[in-house]
């Protein structure tokens, strides 16, 4: 108690100075809580944009992701259905989609070219939200009438290969399963545009049913269980997997590598932010204890000459850069927390990001985790830095250290 | 009480040698306050450093009670902590602590407790006269007052031996006088030990003798008495001084 007291008197004493030290770590504090804050709010965007895209959860026969089919759907999932009626009924569960991955050839009878083909459901474009890009038409109905030709989507690139337009006809080859050549005719339904210059010129989406009439087969390659909280993917991940052996659930992290690698190179970057951060910090505070502790060598003489020890003197020290530390980020943090709700306020847009057309609000998320690492880390840089330049300002003889004017 | 033997120091500074002390040796006794006199450079200081254990690069024996004293850091400042009060020219205080937290201090450091504290840093303020001024810092005490407040902190925890460098070059006449008795007063019932280094001929009159120190070295065995009246009311319950020097 004393000697708190006492540390608190002695960054009185310099107030002009101690304030600039405070500075340095409110604005480190602040640097480092909105950064990362900004940075993780970003994560959890990246995260429901990756689960939307793949599903929460992604049901496969196993190795599906590691090996090369034969032939069309040698790894699918049979009764896809009661799988989809299975998991409807779970209330965490928004939406279930069966998916057939398939590949060939399309032509508009003049004209040939390779397409990547996915089967969806009606669902998908409901479930996923405006995942996909329109630059005409619309998407795929829920039901096609009777009779008249299945419905296909074409990226803009393939659509301007062939050269065809909404409700033009294509026509899709394939291998069957049964290793036979087999061939269908599609209407155009929309026009869309991925941003992905390989997809731009190969992609398509079909029906599932069209899909598989196609293939031949009433296998699905993939189901993709969509879930309303994010939070719950590692929990349903393990429900699932216990309940349905035979089939292999991978969460959405495992295949969203445009969000691993962004938040791979990310990570590095705040790391690196951090450090250069406690660096500031540290030279900041050992410079402005090394002068508290020079000004203060007649002193520690006095203090050594009365048979005060000398961790004794430089526990004092360290407590008053403790103290700087501690009020510095429990500052810099109630100025996080303000700017934090500034932006909830005023609501600031951030252009828009590349390959994307919407801008996104500028928010802040506010992680218990890294406040505390941030403002421990900050206080025990504080402590450290004023320890050292004590210990070396106490180390002088005390004769000399009495006589220093 | 006191004793040192052959004490020589020799500064290095860079190529040059100075020898401080060459050799000096004496005694002091219990109760006794011996003043140490000499020229500016004589070694005064060195010498008060070296009885203080503020300084263990030296020549020679220091004992304490007879005990050879170790020049080991640690547990010279252990003595320095238990037995050792320091006056200090320029008063040295803490600045960050008031009147009462720097007399105080000496108390923490011998670990008594808060109301045993309380009650002699009380009584040895008032002793000094500063009661009142319990509470002001340092730069809200005049000279002479911060002076007499750092007495308070050398007597409060009964040192056995006080070393001070002189302690009233910095106070007016007057002010010297309250200063020197109070040392003398407060020493007197307590039977400390005084070593203290001087040019003011005030001092040295309430000495009960002293030691002329010249280019290092005793200069004089003499034994200065103080006139007999004064003698005896300053060394009011102090034990009978002895009048022997130890050999230059
Ligand atoms: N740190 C030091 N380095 C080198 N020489 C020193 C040092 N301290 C003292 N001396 C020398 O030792 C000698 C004695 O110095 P000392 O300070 O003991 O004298 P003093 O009698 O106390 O003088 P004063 O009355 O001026 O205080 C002087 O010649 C001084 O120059
Ligand atoms: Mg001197």
């Amino acid at each position: 108690m004393q000697s708190i007291k006492l540390a608190w008197y002695n960054i009185l004493r310099n107030r002009r100075r101690s304030f600039f030290t405070i500075l340095i770590t409110i604005v480190a504090t602040l640097v480092l809580l909105a950064g990362g804050g900004f940075g993780l709010y970003m994560y959890q965007g990246l995260e429901e944009e990756s689960a939307r895209d793949t599903g929460n959860l992604i049901l496969t026969r196993s190795g599906y992701f590691e090996l090369e089919e034969d032939y069309p759907l040698q790894y699918g999932i049979s009764a896809y259905k009661d799988i989809q009626q299975q998991y409807l009924k779970d209330e965490q569960i928004k939406a279930v989609l069966p998916h057939v991955d398939f590949q060939g050839l399309i032509s508009n009878g003049e004209k040939t070219a390779i397409f990547m083909g996915k089967g969806v459901e009606h669902g998908e474009f409901l479930a996923k939200g405006p995942f996909i890009n329109f630059t005409d038409g619309r998407a795929l109905s829920s039901e096609v009438e009777s009779g008249s030709d299945p419905e296909i989507l074409l990226a803009s690139g393939l659509a301007k290969n062939l050269k065809v337009g909404v409700g033009d006809i294509v026509t899709l080859l394939s291998t069957t399963t049964e290793n036979v050549m087999n061939a269908m005719d599609f209407k155009v339904k929309g026009i869309f545009s991925t941003g992905v210059p390989e997809l731009e010129k190969r992609m398509i989406y079909t029906d599932v049913t069209s899909a598989q009439s196609l293939l031949d087969s009433d296998l699905v390659s993939s189901i993709s269980i969509h879930l309303f909280d994010i939070k719950q993917t590692a929990d349903k991940l393990e429900q699932i997997q216990t309940e349905n052996t035979d089939v292999e659930v991978t969460p959405w992290w495992v295949r969203a590598f445009y969000y691993r690698d962004v938040k791979n190179l990310f990570d590095r970057i705040f790391a690196l932010l951090g450090i250069i951060i406690s660096l500031i910090v540290f030279l900041a505070i050992s410079n402005t204890m090394g002068m508290t502790v020079m000004e203060r060598t007649r002193e520690i003489g006095t203090l050594a000459a009365m048979g005060t020890y000398r961790y004794e003197i430089t526990r004092n020290f360290t407590l008053e850069g403790l103290m700087i530390g501690l009020i510095g980020t429990l500052s810099g943090i109630l100025l996080t927390l303000g700017l934090i709700g500034l932006l909830n306020f005023a609501n600031i847009e951030m252009p828009p990001p590349p390959g994307s057309t919407q801008g996104f609000p500028i928010a802040i998320n506010f992680s218990l985790e890294l406040t505390l690492l941030s403002s421990v880390l900050l206080t025990i840089i504080c402590a450290v830095a004023a320890w050292l330049a004590a210990r070396s300002g106490s180390r002088k003889p005390i004769v000399e250290a009495l006589s220093y004017v | 009480m006191l004793r040192f033997e052959n004490i020589v120091k020799t500064f290095i500074q860079g190529e040059t040698k100075t020898r401080a002390l060459k050799g000096v040796s004496g005694s002091v006794h219990r109760g006794e306050t011996v003043a140490l006199c000499g020229p500016s450079g004589s070694g005064k200081s060195t010498l008060l450093n070296i009885c203080g254990l503020l300084d263990m690069d030296y020549q020679g024996d220091l004992f304490f009670n007879n005990q050879k004293i170790s020049k080991d850091l640690h547990l010279s400042t252990k003595i320095r902590r238990e037995r050792i009060g320091f006056i200090f020219q320029r008063y040295n205080l803490i600045e960050a602590m008031t009147a009462f937290e720097n007399v105080e201090y000496p108390l923490i450091l011998s670990s008594q407790s808060k109301s045993e504290r309380k009650q002699k840093v009380l009584s040895i303020l008032e002793q000094v006269g500063l009661a009142g001024h319990e509470y002001k810092r340092p730069d809200q005490l005049s000279g002479g007052q911060q002076q007499r407040v750092a007495v308070a902190r050398a007597l409060v925890k009964r040192p056995a031996l006080v070393i001070a460098d002189e302690p009233t070059a910095n106070l007016d006449t007057e002010t010297a006088t309250v200063v020197i008795d109070l040392m003398r007063e407060l020493g007197a019932t307590t039977q400390t030990t005084f070593l203290v280094a001087t040019h003011d001929s005030r001092m040295t009159e309430r000495c009960h003798r002293a030691i002329y120190l010249r280019d290092g070295l005793l200069v004089s065995k003499e034994i200065e008495h103080l006139e007999p009246q004064k003698f005896q009311k300053l060394t009011s319950g102090a034990k009978h001084a002895e009048h022997q020097i130890g050999m230059v």
